[in-house]
């Protein structure tokens, strides 16, 4: 199946630390791109060869069950890959050739790559079904990496790369606009509050830095503010950076370079401020890149590295909450169920914040991703992530009436609005887990607001 | 677009924001299936064009919404597409990209 992504352009790449490859290199190119690949991460080799074809991902896979497209089956889908890996890498591809599974290295395969590897979330749901435990998501962000090595990457991925790598934030808020949004989200929490809630932005001799998804200074403000709300009401000696206002790193999504550059931004960024502690803010992919990446990409680092849910769970007995009379349930981001175990920290603190917690089925390392993830939030590949978001939908459906989905990722927060309203359900409010701490929080039990010293967690 | 020829990029916005004027945005409003441009629509576009021009940057969803006395779902009702993509279009600005 052709998709409609685009492609960013030969001179789009040198900003983003990429040179384009000429047409008649390619192929040549592409083996030793796959050879350096394997010798680096010889997982790959491993799941690449010990496929036996059972089918077991293909109805674990939402991408497969929402396009019925056998390519998107998940074994057929790194099969793309490992018919060249055969071919090329072992005795009996060599020998046998197509008898082996084996194919020959083409042109053609490369377009099928782009179609199939940016059809897949990298959600990691087969890895979980997979009798030998092949994680398909690995070998597509493998595929991913050698394209983006060969000039090949989506316009999409190119342009956050390179806010990434310039202003330290997808979005390329740069600092005024960091200073002028943050102090009007102050205002708007004096005027909510009546208290002088502070956002700080690169405050020296910090003890906490906060990384918010940049998102949450354009569309999800909401969650930024209920996080103020609760680091105010704690009396954490908290700050933002302008230089790294971002959870996010999209070059795990497709290109290693990028995404070991973004991420070495957190340790300067915290030096910056003199922080003892880096707070993630929510941000699926984010979490899963600094909590399982940093220490072998810029390790080892000095300051403790902690995600804001479970931080807030860790402090639920010091928060004055009233359960909100609604009833909600909670998505569990990919990159937290299966990227990064962070499953029961959320679930803590909802059933502490709403009247009625219904569960997904299935839920927490088993959930079906929502089709936003891997970074396939592109306009041009709307359609098709409804497609993907097929499985999600039919979740939710068996759920209504709901009054909210908490959806503590901004891939899920972009892509979950577009969803419920293609699947009719328009009607149910989604948004962040914090979100629900801001609205369900009494102020009037905030350490600063009682004169108490000041909570150093 | 009216009597000049402005470069569009492959998402339709712009290419050089320096090159928009009122008649680039009535064009687009034609593109964008919105009839006719009233004095709110050029209320929203005038001040995304303020704010982009001082910062570099779309504003908050939020600020755009108090600063114009706008509800979301009214700006959303002016330009179908939603703030981002559609008003800031024709606002001329570039097209904002991340997690949205």
């Amino acid at each position: 199946m052709k998709i409609p992504l685009r492609l960013a352009k030969n001179k789009d790449l040198p900003s983003i630390g990429i040179n384009h490859v000429a047409e008649t290199n390619l192929c040549s190119q592409t083996l030793q791109l796959l050879d350096e690949y394997r010798a680096f991460t010889r997982s790959l080799s491993v799941m690449l060869e010990n496929c036996t074809g059972c089918g077991a991902c293909a109805k674990a896979c939402h991408s497969y069950l929402g396009t019925g497209d056998f390519f998107n089956i998940p074994a057929a889908r790194a099969g793309l890959l490992r018919r060249i890996f055969v071919r090329y890498f072992t005795w009996s591809g060599r020998i046998f050739g197509g008898f082996a599974g084996a194919g020959e290295i083409e042109r053609g395969i490369l377009d099928r790559w782009v179609e199939y590897f940016y059809q897949c979330n990298a959600c990691r749901r087969c890895a979980v079904f997979c009798p030998f435990g092949i994680d398909t998501g690995e070998v597509v962000l493998a595929g991913r990496n050698i394209l983006s090595r060969l000039g090949i990457v989506p316009s999409f991925m190119a342009d956050i790369a390179r806010n990434e790598l310039t202003s330290g934030n997808n979005t390329g808020i740069l600092e005024p606009a960091i200073l002028d949004s943050c102090s009007f989200l102050e205002e708007e929490l004096l005027e909510e509050t009546g208290l002088q809630i502070k956002i700080p932005v690169d405050k020296p001799h910090t003890r906490i830095l906060y990384l918010p998804s940049s998102s949450e200074l354009f569309v999800n403000s909401d969650t930024l503010m209920a996080a103020a709300k609760v680091f105010h009401y704690l009396g954490l000696d908290w700050t933002l950076s302008s230089m790294l206002l971002e959870a996010a790193n999209y070059g795990l999504l497709f290109d290693r370079e990028v995404m070991k550059k973004h991420n070495g931004r957190i340790r300067a960024a915290a030096s910056a401020v003199g922080a003892k502690k880096v707070l993630m803010g929510e941000c699926g992919h984010g979490w899963r890149a600094a909590r399982m990446y940093t220490e072998g990409a810029n390790g080892p680092f000095p300051f403790q590295l902690q995600h804001i849910l479970e931080l807030v769970a860790e402090c639920l007995p010091e928060l004055r909450l009233t359960k909100l009379p609604i009833r909600a349930t909670l998505h569990d981001p990919c990159n937290y169920g299966r990227g990064a175990g962070l499953v029961d920290g959320p679930r803590k603190i909802m059933r502490a914040c709403v009247a009625d917690l219904v569960e997904m089925t299935p839920n927490r390392d088993r959930n079906f991703c929502c089709g936003g993830g891997g970074g396939l939030l592109m306009d041009e590949m709307k359609q098709i992530r409804m497609q993907l978001g097929e499985k999600k939908a039919e979740q939710i459906r068996s759920l209504l009436p709901l009054d909210y989905i908490a959806v503590p990722c901004a891939s899920c927060k972009a892509q979950f609005p577009l969803l419920i309203k293609h699947y009719g359900m328009g009607e149910v409010r989604t948004g962040g887990v914090i979100d629900l701490v801001g609205k369900s929080l009494d102020m009037r039990g905030s350490a600063v607001f009682a004169g108490r010293e000041p909570n150093l967690t | 677009m009216g009597g000049k020829n402005v470069e569009l990029n492959d998402e339709g916005f712009l290419a050089h924001p320096h090159e928009w004027s009122e008649d680039v945005a009535k064009a687009f409003a034609v593109l964008e299936n919105i009839s006719q441009l009233t004095e709110d629509h050029w209320t929203v576009i005038y001040y995304l064009r303020h704010y982009y021009q001082r910062f570099r940057i779309a504003p908050m969803i939020r600020k755009l919404c108090k600063d114009t006395g706008f509800p979301l779902a009214k700006i959303e009702r002016l330009f179908p597409s939603g703030p981002a993509k559609g008003a800031c279009k024709l606002a001329g600005l570039p097209k904002p990209t991340g997690c949205l």
